[in-house]
């Protein structure tokens, strides 16, 4: 699954169908019912840097399902599956389907990041009390009218100019017209006629997880990006009622819409993926798909291979992960070719999916289709964007993830999966994090701080490694127990990037060991250890690595030795050349009860597999030569 | 702040004080403020009665002067708010939380709110008649059945802003705020034989005006003669210089400055006043012959021309004929691009926030029409008729021959109006004509073209006020006639008014109950609001001099 580049994905992929209640909306229930699966991931794809070991399980690790409907239909599902003799084929083996070619186009629609609504000064929130942002026009309050908030010009702008869209010099907004409680209005504000941006191009990679058949890299054209407003929020009630939150009604979204020229389902996730790292990397929106921030609707036709043209496309709406964008196009897919197969046509229409399900369904028909009557909002002027905005956000931008990818694999040695997921985690934050930590720990070291020139050497790529795998798998343990790091965007958490820096520095310098290390950062996140105090902490607790002599670790070695002729034995063999291999196994072993004899946290497990070497090669060897 | 209980339709009338209850017929009123009780009346300088589809809210107790000497007495309990209705079932028990700037801005210079006029349905219609609060009307000003009572005899007040026309003739407001979307100020006015004022777009701020039209809707003012509008406008601290920050249609500070330097009357110095004949001697005026049509009343054709004749004859105007060609596509351009924004604009009636929810309707699922049937139930037909009309011409079928087209035509007409007037339009380009396009009745005044005009002069409305009765029994289409010389102004943006014009009673005195004045229309380039204001004002004092009957 090397291909598959995020711990997001990854964690999909390979905890199978449960993981799927992963992508479920809400921070809340992400990471619970994976957490035992995950802790296992983690510990099989840890970098040879990793000195971690097996972590304990947690306590209820009883593989056992906990009585979720969902999960409880998913079990049932898989048995029927399971009954009818078809199993399930991994997505990666379900790309084509031979004799046909599939056409998918994507829209995509993402919140931007604002402090103001799209057309009052409302503030925007996440989760503040419902309806506690509402402005006149926002609740469609006869003769309150629009007023357009120029600010968000900047984070749709950049969303554009990182899409590669030219951004157009004058865009208007149109009032796209259908009834729904959670439209206030009636209508709902968006760009047809002259969107803000058009034009644009999404090339992605193998890295990024598109399907192994499109090679090593494809590239996606988007057509536009336009502006428009968010609906209502509709929290569904016992007893067929409906509460809305009005507090959405207005934030103001981009709506990208591709080119229907992507042929994979792996790679139609994968561009969902891109698009919102490329928003996230330019700082364009906020949430990310699993916190509804961003949500798509893919179209999807098929077509016997080789014919021309297009086939007859549907529309599935609102899909809100990743990998349900991929499973339901693969549904849809097959849904289309079986109808095609048995003679049938595919009727235009929109189709839902729900996740976890393996197929998709009928919402409503073209007799059923709205005709949106769009119409120009005749109380907003166009929008002017101005050459100059456009060339200074284009400036101002920084770097775009496959740049700073390159930069992190590299100029510092990172392997792709943990780059990719440094920057995928906490909405981007962690990126920011390691960088901090990284420029702390150079600056301890005494070494050129800025990230980017002393981290070519050899020893730079080693700090930054090492600050690589903190930030992620280290810290990532502290989340399987605990909530959450608190992470801000900015890139500080309950664990302060000085504080780790300072254990890192600690343990790089060998001042203290890995355990040690562990136990400060778990220290560090509870508060046990103050802000600042790492050293102070380890002066206290006597925690400095004050490793044993060399006659200390010779006299152990003989105690540990002692008894282990049969273990020796084997050295002898080697040297007498009877095994090929020198039986480093037999020697880490030695090693290991040598550690847990000794005093850890004076030990070092280098040293003392040097000393016991040595000491096999020229103190027991020659022993048991002579007892022959 | 949403509608507060069941609707009450039936019941829209809030406070009625015996003083008015003899005018019952006119129903000019849907709500009225309490009579000031009180003798110390604050600083009030005129009485304003508001269409009720202009939001309204309690004043802000206004803080009274009180001296050391007078005990303190508690604050009188504040009046209850008036409704904001637009004459509409949907908004029958509808209290705005907010205010219309206009409002705001008529309270700071004076006014006192009397009461919110009655209206055809959300301002769609031509005689007042489409309201839930029932029909508005009017009694003869003239005649042998003047100040009648009998129903038989009363006369459509014209619409929609006819309640605020009849409020003002009959002296309930000095001032009355009307909104005019195609007509709706002008044509009550004429109706009524009061002076109705129609700005040019986006110089009186439109928020809190309950929307018909966004892109042709404006605030209008009536009133009794010229002078009182034209103080408000364009007097010191007038009203054309405020831009208001949430009305995103209300032109910039800068925007009103630029258009202002290309303009007479806005300065400090109050040019334009004077004697009638120094405001008129040399103002051009043109008479566009797309106006005479078969339909306009003899009567009303006559008094035009004969005004026309005055003003050259004794005041030193030119009058001269210009040829508007476009006019005649006016009308119906205006009734797709009203409707449709109009359909719009009202999707938000539907039941679930304003007016009664169909409690039998299926519920929004697959299949069900959830708001169907509170739309069908809380709209009049005029506002049916107008929303369905709406909803064809945007449909993606119909949309390009209907809605786009009709702006097709819209640019025509105002580019009919740049082309007669002397004036360039400052909010456009200056475009240049081609001589063949041109009408050949069009007299050349030099080989460069025809004459340029300061004014178009032409009737406001083709016919007299008609009996109520009639109007009752007209088709619709007839009702959207009335409106042929209001649109073409309205489409373009610019301002107009129209000031009463005395015709001759019929030689036979077939129509002794008639009325007694028609409505004489002029219409300026954008933005030339304090001349057009001023030289009304002027003719309008001819009128008065000339009038047959007086």
């Amino acid at each position: 699954m090397g291909r598959i580049p995020t711990a997001e994905l990854g964690r999909y992929l390979l905890t199978g169908q449960l993981g799927r209640q992963g992508c479920l909306r809400g921070a809340g229930g992400r990471r619970f019912p994976t957490r035992h699966f995950a802790s296992q991931i983690e510990t099989s794809t840890s970098t040879s840097t990793s000195t971690s070991t097996s972590t304990a399980l947690p306590p209820n690790a009883d593989p056992a399902p906990p009585p979720t409907p969902l999960r409880k239909q998913l079990k049932e599902q898989a048995r029927s599956l399971k009954a009818s003799g078809k199993t399930k084929t991994k997505n990666a083996d379900n790309q084509t389907v031979a004799g046909w070619e599939l056409t998918v186009g994507i829209e995509i629609h993402a919140q931007l990041n604002t402090a103001r609504k799209l057309f009052s000064a409302a503030a925007t929130s996440v989760n503040d009390a419902a309806n506690s942002h509402v402005a006149l026009f926002d609740a469609a309050m006869p003769g309150a009218q629009p007023l357009f908030q120029p600010a968000t010009l900047i984070p749709a702008v950049r969303a554009a100019l990182a899409l590669g869209c030219t951004v157009q010099r004058v865009s208007r907004f149109d009032r796209k017209h259908y009834f729904h409680w959670d439209q206030p209005a009636g209508y709902q504000i968006t760009q047809y006629h002259a969107p803000l941006a058009r034009g644009g191009r999404v090339v992605l990679r193998a890295r990024d997880g598109i399907a192994g058949e499109d090679g090593a890299a494809v590239a996606v054209a988007i057509r536009q990006l336009q502006l428009e407003q968010d609906t209502a929020k509709t929290t569904a009630q016992p007893g067929g009622a409906h509460w809305l939150d009005l507090n959405r009604v207005g934030l103001p979204l981009v709506e990208i819409i591709t080119a229907p020229e992507i042929r994979h389902p792996a790679t139609a996730a994968a561009l969902v993926r891109k698009v919102q790292m490329l928003l996230r990397s330019v700082d364009a929106c906020v949430l990310g798909m699993e916190a509804g921030g961003l949500r798509a609707d893919v179209n999807v036709s098929v077509r016997r291979a080789g014919e021309g043209g297009l086939g007859t496309r549907t529309e599935i709406k609102n899909l809100s992960s990743f990998r349900a964008v991929e499973d339901a196009v693969i549904a849809e897919r097959d849904r289309q070719i079986a109808v095609l197969e048995a003679g049938g046509t595919v009727a235009g229409e929109t189709r839902g999916w729900s996740l976890g399900s393996t197929e998709t369904r009928r919402l409503r028909g073209k007799e059923g289709e709205v005709d949106y009557r769009y119409m120009p909002d005749p109380d907003l002027g166009p929008v002017v964007v101005g050459d100059d905005l456009v060339r200074h956000l284009g400036a101002s931008m920084g770097a775009l993830p496959d740049a700073e990818l390159d930069q992190l694999v590299d100029g510092h040695g990172l392997s792709a999966k943990d780059a990719l997921s440094l920057m995928l985690l906490d909405d981007g934050a962690r990126i920011q994090y390691f960088y901090k930590v990284l420029d702390a720990v150079e600056a301890r070291l005494g070494c050129a701080g800025d990230g980017t020139g002393g981290c070519q050497t050899q020893a730079g790529q080693r700090h930054a490694l090492l600050a690589a795998n903190w930030c992620l798998h280290e810290l990532g343990k502290l989340t399987e127990i605990s909530s959450d790091l608190g992470m801000t965007p900015d890139g500080e958490c309950h664990v302060p990037s000085g504080d780790l820096a300072a254990i890192l520095g600690h343990l790089h310098q060998r001042e203290i060991t890995a355990k040690v290390a562990k136990d400060l950062l778990w220290g560090v996140f509870r508060g046990d250890v103050a802000a600042g105090g790492v050293t102070q902490a380890i002066e206290t607790g006597g925690l400095w690595f004050r490793e044993l002599s060399e006659q200390e670790y010779a006299a152990l070695a003989d105690r540990v030795a002692h008894g282990e002729a049969k273990v020796l034995g084997d050295f002898l063999r080697f040297k007498q050349g009877r095994t090929k291999a020198y039986p480093q196994g037999k020697l880490m072993f030695l090693v290991g009860k040598m550690m847990r004899a000794g005093p850890e946290q004076q030990m070092d497990p280098a040293s003392a597999e040097k000393v016991m070497r040595s000491r096999i090669e020229q103190v027991y060897v020659p022993g048991l030569e002579a007892e022959a | 702040m949403s509608a507060r209980g069941r609707p009450r339709s039936l019941r829209l009338r809030h406070v009625c004080p015996s003083r008015w209850q003899q005018r019952r017929l006119l129903n000019h009123f849907i709500s009225k403020a309490p009579e000031p009780t009180d003798e110390p009346t604050p600083a009030f300088s005129f009485t304003l009665a508001v269409k009720d589809n202009i939001a309204t809210t309690t004043p802000p107790a206004s803080t009274p002067t009180t001296t050391p000497t007078t005990t303190p007495t508690p604050p009188p309990p504040s009046p209850p708010p008036l409704p904001t209705t637009c004459a509409s079932p949907f908004l029958a028990a509808y209290h705005s939380p907010f205010e219309a700037t206009i409002v705001t801005q008529l309270r700071a210079r004076g006014a006192r709110l009397v009461g919110k006029t009655n209206l055809d349905e959300f301002g769609m219609g031509s005689h007042s008649t489409f309201s839930a609060a029932g029909a508005a009307a009017q009694t003869p000003a003239a005649g042998a059945a003047a100040g009648t009572q009998d129903p038989a005899v009363r006369l459509s007040a014209g619409g929609s802003s006819g309640g605020s026309a009849v409020a003002v003739a009959d002296g309930a407001a000095d001032v009355a705020l009307g909104t005019d979307t195609g007509g709706s100020v002008r044509l009550p006015a004429a109706y009524c034989g009061v002076v109705g004022f129609k700005p040019s777009y986006g110089m009186l701020s439109r928020f809190g005006v309950v929307p018909y039209a966004n892109s042709l809707d404006t605030v209008g003012l009536l009133a009794r003669g010229v002078g009182r509008i034209r103080e408000l406008v364009v007097g010191p601290g007038g009203l054309w210089s405020e831009h208001d920050a949430r009305d995103p249609t209300s032109l910039s500070e800068a925007a009103r400055r630029r258009c202002a330097r290309g303009r007479e009357g806005y300065a400090a110095g109050r040019a334009g006043e004077g004697p009638v004949g120094g405001v008129l001697r040399g103002v051009r005026f043109g008479m566009p012959l797309e106006y005479n049509i078969a339909e306009l009343d003899p009567r009303i054709r006559d008094a035009w021309a004969a005004t026309a004749k005055r003003l050259q004859d004794e005041f030193g105007a030119r009058v001269v004929p210009v040829s508007l060609p476009t006019t005649r596509h006016a009308l119906a351009a205006y009734y797709v691009i009203a409707p449709a924004e109009a359909s719009s604009n009202l999707a938000k009636y539907d039941g679930v926030r304003y007016g009664a929810r169909d409690e039998d309707a299926a519920s929004d699922a697959a299949g069900g029409v959830l708001y169907a049937g509170s739309r069908g139930r809380g709209f009049g037909d005029e506002v049916k008729r107008r929303i369905l009309l709406g909803s064809y011409t945007l449909s993606s079928e119909a949309m390009d021959n209907y809605f786009i087209q009709a702006q097709r035509v819209r640019r025509l007409v105002r580019r009919d109006f740049n082309r007669v007037f002397a004036l360039d339009n400052p909010l456009h380009e200056r475009e240049t004509f081609e001589l063949s396009e041109l009408d050949e009745s069009i007299a050349m005044e030099d080989k460069w073209g025809p004459e340029e005009v300061d004014f178009l002069l032409c009737p406001t409305a083709p016919t007299l006020a008609p009996k109520l009765e009639r109007v009752l029994n007209q088709t619709p289409v007839d009702a959207y006639m009335n409106d042929v010389f209001t649109v073409p102004a309205s489409l373009a943006g610019l301002p107009a008014i129209s000031i009463p014009m005395p015709v001759a009673s019929n030689a036979a005195g077939a129509m002794p109950e008639g009325p007694g004045t028609a409505g004489l229309q002029l219409i300026g380039q954008y933005w030339d609001d304090a001349r057009l204001l001023s030289v009304a004002g002027a003719v309008s004092k001819t009128l008065q001099a000339a009038d047959p009957g007086r």
